[in-house]
């Protein structure tokens, strides 16, 4: 047999496979080995609706992830019927500064939305999340109740524990996503973070999800992707979270913590707002597993506003 | 016909009426709902507060003056010095009867009304009835009748057909057909529609009634007004007295029998002399006579309109049965344990009170933003339908809402500040262990924990060892009640993750209405 002979049975007998584009596995671990370090800012400041811009300011400032006729979708945690200062859901001067900051950077829209856990219009209502968004008197600001029209079955390729599921469209059709989480206490992942508010753009029965919490959270995260992860904590719930309702239980600390980086968003939040280890929480080392982000704080570089 | 000299003839300013009280209910109806304050501002509970036959029979049974019915008496003032335009004018139930008349079809004319006692001696029923302990008046209030086919059957309808229509063009049509209708589908859902879409239990029953009380007219017009209607006995019985009456035809009219054609409600007899009792005020007399005869006006001198020709044996019998009805009920087994999954809402009276205030209306089961209340079936006795219940697989009861008590138009449901209803106990919640997942299956899970809604949640968790049903131990989070912070909200049998009958179930148990009463049950 000849070279030439060789070539072409290889190519006959593969049916061409050969002729695809070669694909490696390559292990998460390898990849963070060569990456360079994630970035994350933190800022503190009592001024809540300055504070937004500050805190982005040494990651390049919003227009760093919104591009001028960009489709932006911000997504707080309006998911419980509670007021801003019990600290259930994102402060409404952290989402109208997030808003008001897409649309100088040239959004052509944000659309503001969530699935709530209490009823939608008392949540919208009492939050004063709808207000603020309102407030802002700009036609391409948008806060929308839930459609259920707009849910999509979507499958989760890399997803383990999760595979198929469905998704709010809006979500997943923006040309930005900005996670935009509240820090609290939370009875089964421990915390809620910026991946466990991904619960809030998808449909279905979501108590499901908590059979196996931590690893179905990473495989929504493998999907739903923020551009940008920027968490509240300009007050804290240290107990009786998700929910609240006892001011005894908040803690007012002043703090906004961004990150492009999901994984360590929520890694970072965790050690300095909660005094935990990243490790106490499933759903950030299922997705550092997934190869979602950064978990390890030695590796997260963090710049001060 | 039209009076020459006339540009609006004087049905068609009725017709004006009409339409504009019906347009006023409406938009009352609509607006029972939350709309973003804690507070509400109008209701249809106004209507029922003007209802007079609602207002004596729940101050009968519940032997109290009810301060939120008064206005009730503003009614049959009206009724004493007007007549009973109330029904030919205001009554939304007597207009939709009115303007589905065309829908069915002629009537045949019937010139002598018959049998027309019976609506008294039914009104006597209900009345002795509801005074003795067997609440039955909302089941034939023509304001209850409506509220409940509205809410429960005709705005879902609406509202499903709508939804489904957008559903389409949303998921088939191209962009530009989109831009045209979303806006359309926007705007219907913020002024008509409900906000979600909300299912009732005894719907199409509920239906079916309304379209019962609509449907009589094709065996003789306004049949429901002319023969059942109680509200509108009782407005007859004080119509008689009137001081403005209509009047003018006589036996010299001849072989014309135009009013009596035209006649609704049957009113007009062969000397063509109008039993104020049974006029409703509609004028169409006034509009077809020929001669223009009728007028309206101050009655003078003539006499009170003729008196009922009622039995004097029918009425003791029905005073009787209605008296007597009640005797029975104490034989049946609720008497000693209540159906356990009964919960009422939160400000509900104590049971017998509550079965006697509550009319029916359903308004409570329209407001409740979580979609929960519901109405019973026969859990509650006979009298108990379409009083309102929590089913929690249905709905829950939102812990910052207090809607029910608002709307209530009796008080049965009192109106409660927001602090006191979340000190209301309703019922309590159980684990069932032998479902619960991560008793049962050692399975993760606690959604029930994470959505209870007490500041000191009345779920609380503690770490466990278990075996799964893999056979490998776990550690998970298992969770338990505690009774004195649970209210019986029902948020956790709502979400909890179960498909079919939830692991986490609340009763009626330890309810504060029944708080402090001996129980009739037990040790």
């Amino acid at each position: 047999m000849d070279r030439r002979q060789f070539i072409r049975e290889v190519f006959l007998w593969s049916a061409g496979a050969t002729l695809t584009i070669p694909r490696f596995n390559i292990l998460p671990e390898a990849l963070a080995a060569e990456k360079p370090q994630s970035l994350l800012s933190v800022a503190k400041g009592e001024e809540y609706s300055t504070l937004v811009a500050r805190v982005l300011a040494p990651l390049g400032g919003m227009k760093q992830f919104v591009r001028p006729g960009d489709r932006v979708v911000v997504k707080p945690n309006i998911g419980w019927d509670r007021s801003p200062e019990q600290a259930a859901t994102t402060h409404p001067l952290v989402v109208q500064a997030i808003v008001a900051q897409a649309l100088e950077a040239g959004a052509k829209k944000v659309l503001v939305f969530d699935r709530t856990c209490n009823e939608q219009r008392r949540c919208y209502t009492n939050s004063g999340i709808e207000q603020a968004i309102l407030d802002l008197n700009d036609p391409r600001a948008v806060i929308e109740h839930i459609d259920p029209r707009k849910f999509v079955p979507v499958n989760i390729t890399k997803g383990k524990s999760l595979t198929k599921w469905e998704i709010y469209k809006e979500a997943l059709d923006c040309d930005c996503y900005i996670n935009v989480p509240i820090a609290k206490h939370h009875g089964l992942s421990r915390l809620t973070l910026g991946l466990k508010n991904s619960m809030g753009v998808i449909g279905g029965s979501r108590g499901s999800l908590h059979h196996d919490l931590g690893q179905s959270l990473a495989d929504l995260a493998t999907v739903i992707k923020p551009k940008l992860t920027l968490i509240d904590a300009t007050r804290i719930l240290l107990r009786n979270g998700p929910q609240g309702g006892d001011l005894k239980d908040v803690s007012k600390t002043d703090t906004l913590i961004a990150s492009a980086d999901p994984v360590a968003a929520d890694a970072y939040a965790t050690h300095a707002l909660f005094a935990l280890s990243p490790e106490n929480i499933d759903s950030t080392v299922a997705a550092y597993k997934l190869g979602l982000g950064e978990m390890a704080l030695d590796r997260i570089q963090v710049l001060t506003a | 016909m039209r009076r020459p000299g006339m540009l609006i003839s004087p049905s068609t300013w009725r017709r004006i009426g009409q339409t504009l009280f019906l347009l006023l209910f409406l938009v009352l109806f609509i607006k029972t709902d939350y709309a973003g304050h804690d507070e509400l501002t109008w209701a249809v509970n106004l209507l029922f507060r003007i209802d007079p036959f609602l207002a004596v029979s729940a101050m009968l049974a519940a032997k109290t003056v009810l301060a939120l019915l008064l206005p009730a008496l503003l009614t049959l003032g009206l009724a004493l010095v007007f007549g009973r335009f109330f029904c030919g004018w205001i009554c939304p139930m007597g207009t939709l009867i009115d303007f589905s008349r065309r829908l069915l079809g002629p009537a045949g004319v019937v010139f002598e009304p018959g049998q027309r006692q019976w609506k008294y001696y039914l009104l006597f029923f209900l009345l002795a009835a509801a005074c003795f302990g067997l609440p039955l008046a909302g089941y034939l209030d023509p304001f209850s009748l409506l509220v409940r086919g509205l809410t429960f059957a005709a705005h879902p309808a609406l509202d499903h057909a709508t939804t489904t229509l957008f559903t389409w063009t949303y998921q088939q049509a191209p962009e530009w057909v989109n831009a045209l209708t979303e806006p359309v589908y926007a705007l219907l859902k913020k002024y008509l529609l409900p906000f979600g879409g909300k299912v009732y239990a005894l719907s199409v029953f509920s239906l079916l009634l309304l379209l019962v009380a609509l449907g009589l007219s094709r065996v003789e017009n306004r049949f429901f007004c002319r023969k059942v209607c109680p509200l509108g006995t009782l407005l007859a019985t004080f119509s008689r007295f009137s001081l403005f009456r209509l009047a003018g035809g006589s036996a010299e009219c001849g072989k014309c029998r135009q009013c009596r054609t035209v006649c609704r409600m049957g009113a007009i007899d062969e000397a063509r002399s109008i039993t104020p009792a049974e006029c409703t005020l509609c004028l169409d007399c006034l509009t077809h006579c020929p001669r223009s005869r009728f007028h309206y006006g101050w009655r003078g001198q003539a006499s009170n309109g003729p008196s009922i020709d009622l039995s004097r044996r029918a009425v003791v019998t029905s005073l009787a049965a209605g008296a007597l009805a009640p005797l029975a009920l104490p034989s049946r087994p609720l008497t000693h344990r209540a159906e356990p999954t009964l919960i009422r809402p939160p400000g509900a009276l104590a049971e017998a009170a509550f079965l006697g205030c509550c009319v029916r209306c359903g308004e409570c089961m329209k407001v409740c933003i979580g979609n929960a209340l519901q109405a019973t079936w026969l859990e509650a006795g006979l009298e108990g339908i379409f009083t309102p219940r929590l089913l929690n697989r249905i709905g829950y009861c939102e812990y910052n809402c207090t809607l029910c008590g608002q709307v209530c138009p009796t008080g049965a449901i009192r109106k409660l500040h927001k602090a006191e209803k979340q000190a209301t106990v309703i019922g309590r919640a159980y684990f069932d262990k032998n479902r619960c997942l991560p008793y049962a299956n050692g399975v993760p899970c606690i959604v029930c924990e994470e959505h209870c809604p007490t500041p000191d949640k009345a779920i609380k968790f503690r770490e466990a060892q278990v075996l799964n049903s893999k056979g490998e131990l776990v550690s998970l989070l298992q969770p338990y009640v505690i009774d004195t912070l649970c209210i019986g909200c029902g948020i956790c049998e709502n979400r909890c993750p179960l498909s079919g009958k939830a692991a986490v179930l609340v009763t009626s148990a330890g309810e504060s209405r029944h708080a402090g009463l001996s129980a009739t049950d037990g040790y």
